[in-house]
């Protein structure tokens, strides 16, 4: 899961995406609301923290902007402005759900949770394709009775091809939800990861979950 | 009853007191005059047929033997009989001799006292009933001959025209004035509500304000009356009002912004560091970043204290004459260090009598926050000139701080003392300012009587003026 941080404070930026990040999700960060704008139409995000005391665009008008583009991307606010009038404001802008500074970061990971779970459409709990479970709140992973070490890239990787179970999800795709800015896709390290990921949950005696769409790219599916 | 305790009431109430008063007072004098003079009217009238008919008794044509008929004597001197006048003569004895017909069985009486008085000579009037029901109105004349008594003459009227007339404006002012009353106590409360309404709606408007709503007016219908003036006057009242409020609420607001932010960042960066373990490094950056946020926070409140106590006037200030120059030359000396760590000039240059009143630490601090500021906003190799100058012509000393800054652009130069108020908030955070420092310095000249000033160009840099009144 890819999210988008908008907020102008640099040291609240980099905590946040390093709390995201160990949290295994990938992280961006725009400064204020004219980067903020350009990044969220150049990159398929799933989420976006946004501040709304922003230089050059304030953040109602960036959330105005994505609402105006036609982008559904669930937007979580996060502001010292705690009064009334300023929350109405913000959610009738288009913003999905408020936290007010300071907030505590472990609240903000459950509401980042929350609004990828409404955006999937999925209930609250672990994800689970055939006997394979992922635990979203404590990152736990079973196959059948064992448990599976997976590393922080695998485990996204992981959660985003169980949220996307039963559909085809292309490498695009991949690179852009499980990886940050920074990722380079001309190179191999999708496939690479994939098979990593392959060997410690489809060992051989168990039957085969991820499979290959030559071409094209992944699905996750119980084929039993 | 409320009513009762409205000016409206009160107002009407007074009115017609006064009213009833002064129409009480006019009826009385009206109904007196007015049987006064009715009254001396028939007694004048009484009197000269009396004196005719004295005259005529004493005629040598009529006289001596005896009273000529009266009605004859009347009609001769008037032309008529007159009516509703009754005509006795009597004889010195009080025996009667004569009477006009009207009279017939009906005698006037007379008193002894009455026959005596007109035995010496005298005339009297008064006011006998006769049958007991009728008013009649007598005069008592004598008849002289020779110094002598020889008879009385008595002519009655009857009062019946002149006390019905009376008794008729009687009942006329006993209805008009209370109906008047009524009438003026009704229009006084139509006038007193007119008059006041204004009020009431003042009243209404005060309490809608009360309850928290400053956006309300009052509509002034006429501007040049007392109440359109009061309205007014109660409308720019409530108009500063809103204003300060809005200063209040803004400033709140800000203050609570500016500590959210360092709380924000301590509160995310301690949970996010003790979620795992981590190295040593990661540790000791947390720490010096928390500091940091601390040292912001502490500053923040410091200056907020401040300017909170110079708004209560509680801020004690010492006055004594000083250098100013002196202590600029301070500051340039403390302020060195950190030019030369950003590789900006700092120069200093003093020129004359420098001499004012005031207190030296918040001088320092009006002249520090503006160097540090020139400081914070201008690049590596740029320049900053501290500059104090006396005008003795003036008596002024003004303080020059140039820099060769990034400017500030002209749509902020008014606000640019303002609280919390910041060019760009981002840079301004990143070298630690409190968004306070122009404000309190602004505080402290206009404290000295003095006054701060500031010209810009963006890119080319700045200029803060400040000028004090010179000490003789």
């Amino acid at each position: 899961m890819r999210i988008l941080v908008v907020e102008d404070e640099k040291k609240v930026a980099s905590f946040l995406k390093k709390g995201l990040e160990e949290e295994y999700y990938a992280v961006d960060c725009a400064y204020d609301g004219e980067e903020a704008l350009f990044m969220v139409e150049a990159n398929d995000y799933d989420l976006m923290i946004l501040d709304i005391m922003l230089p050059k665009v304030d953040g109602l008008e960036v959330l105005k902007g994505v609402r105006d583009k036609g982008l559904t991307i669930p937007v979580l606010m996060v502001t010292a402005k705690d009064s009334v009038e300023d929350v109405v404001r913000g959610l009738d802008a288009g913003g999905d759900d408020y936290l007010t500074k300071p907030f505590i970061f472990a609240e903000l990971l459950a509401r980042v949770r929350a609004l990828l779970r409404r955006k999937e459409r999925e209930p609250a709990g672990e994800l689970r394709v055939a006997d394979l479970v992922l635990d979203p709140v404590t990152h736990m992973v079973r196959r059948g009775e064992q448990e599976i070490e997976l590393t922080a890239k695998e485990y996204a990787l992981l959660e985003y091809l169980m949220r996307h179970a039963n559909r085809v999800v292309t490498r695009t795709m991949i690179s852009e939800h499980v990886w940050d800015y920074h990722f380079d896709p001309m190179t191999n390290v999708i496939d690479v990861y994939v098979n990593h990921l392959r060997k410690k949950i489809d060992p051989d005696s168990a039957q085969r979950l991820i499979h290959t769409i030559r071409g094209v790219g992944y699905v996750l599916q119980d084929r039993g | 009853m409320i009513l009762f305790k409205t000016i409206k009431f009160k107002m009407t109430l007074w009115y017609v007191v006064i009213l009833g008063i002064i129409l009480s007072c006019f009826s009385l004098f009206l109904y007196f005059t007015l049987a006064d003079s009715l009254y001396k009217g028939v007694d004048n009238k009484i009197r000269t047929m009396a004196e005719i008919v004295v005259s005529s008794a004493r005629s040598p044509f009529g006289g001596g033997a005896g009273i000529a008929d009266l009605d004859q004597v009347m009609t001769e001197r008037f032309g008529v009989r007159p009516l509703g006048r009754f005509i006795q003569i009597l004889d010195e004895s009080g025996r009667i001799g004569d009477r006009s017909t009207n009279l017939r069985d009906v005698q006037i009486p007379i008193s002894v006292q009455t026959l005596k008085a007109a035995s010496r000579g005298a005339t009297t009037f008064e006011t006998v009933q006769v049958m007991g029901k009728y008013s009649l109105r007598v005069v008592t004349m004598p008849i002289q001959e020779n110094g002598k008594m020889a008879g009385v003459v008595q002519v009655g009227s009857s009062l019946e025209g002149v006390e019905e007339a009376l008794q008729q404006l009687l009942l006329i002012l006993l209805i008009a004035v209370p109906a008047a009353l009524l009438v003026a106590s009704a229009g006084g409360l139509f006038l007193a509500n007119k008059v006041l309404k204004p009020v009431d709606a003042i009243t209404q408007i005060a309490r809608r304000i009360g309850s928290g709503d400053l956006s309300q007016r009052i509509r002034i219908k006429r501007v040049n009356d007392e109440l359109g003036r009061l309205a007014a006057t109660f409308n720019e009242m409530i108009a500063k009002l809103e204003k300060s409020f809005r200063q209040v609420k803004r400033f709140t607001a800000d203050a609570s912004h500016e500590l959210k932010t360092p709380l924000t960042i301590l509160r995310g960066e301690v949970e996010v560091g003790l979620k795992r373990k981590r190295g040593l490094k990661e540790y000791q950056r947390i720490l010096g970043s928390n500091l940091e946020e601390i040292g912001r926070m502490s500053r923040i409140v410091e200056g907020l204290l401040t300017l909170s106590r110079a708004d209560m006037g509680e801020l004690t200030m010492e006055r004594e004459e000083l250098e100013l120059s002196a202590i600029a030359r301070e500051v340039w000396e403390d302020l060195q260090m950190l030019a030369k760590e950003k590789r900006i000039q700092l120069k200093f240059m003093d020129n004359g009598f420098t001499k004012v009143e005031g207190d030296p630490l918040l001088l320092r601090q009006l002249i520090l926050n503006i160097t540090e500021n020139g400081l914070k906003y201008t690049r590596a190799g740029g320049e900053v000139a501290l500059k104090v100058k006396g005008d003795r012509d003036q008596g002024m000393v003004r303080l020059f701080v140039t820099d060769t800054g990034v400017g500030i652009p002209q749509k902020d130069l008014k606000r640019i003392f303002d609280r919390f108020f910041r060019v760009d908030t981002a840079r301004s955070r990143e070298t630690g300012g409190t968004g306070l420092g122009l404000s309190i310095s602004q505080w402290i000249a206009h404290a000295h009587e003095g006054r701060i000033a500031v010209e810009s160009k963006v890119g080319k840099g700045s200029t803060f003026t400040v000028t004090l009144p010179m000490k003789d």
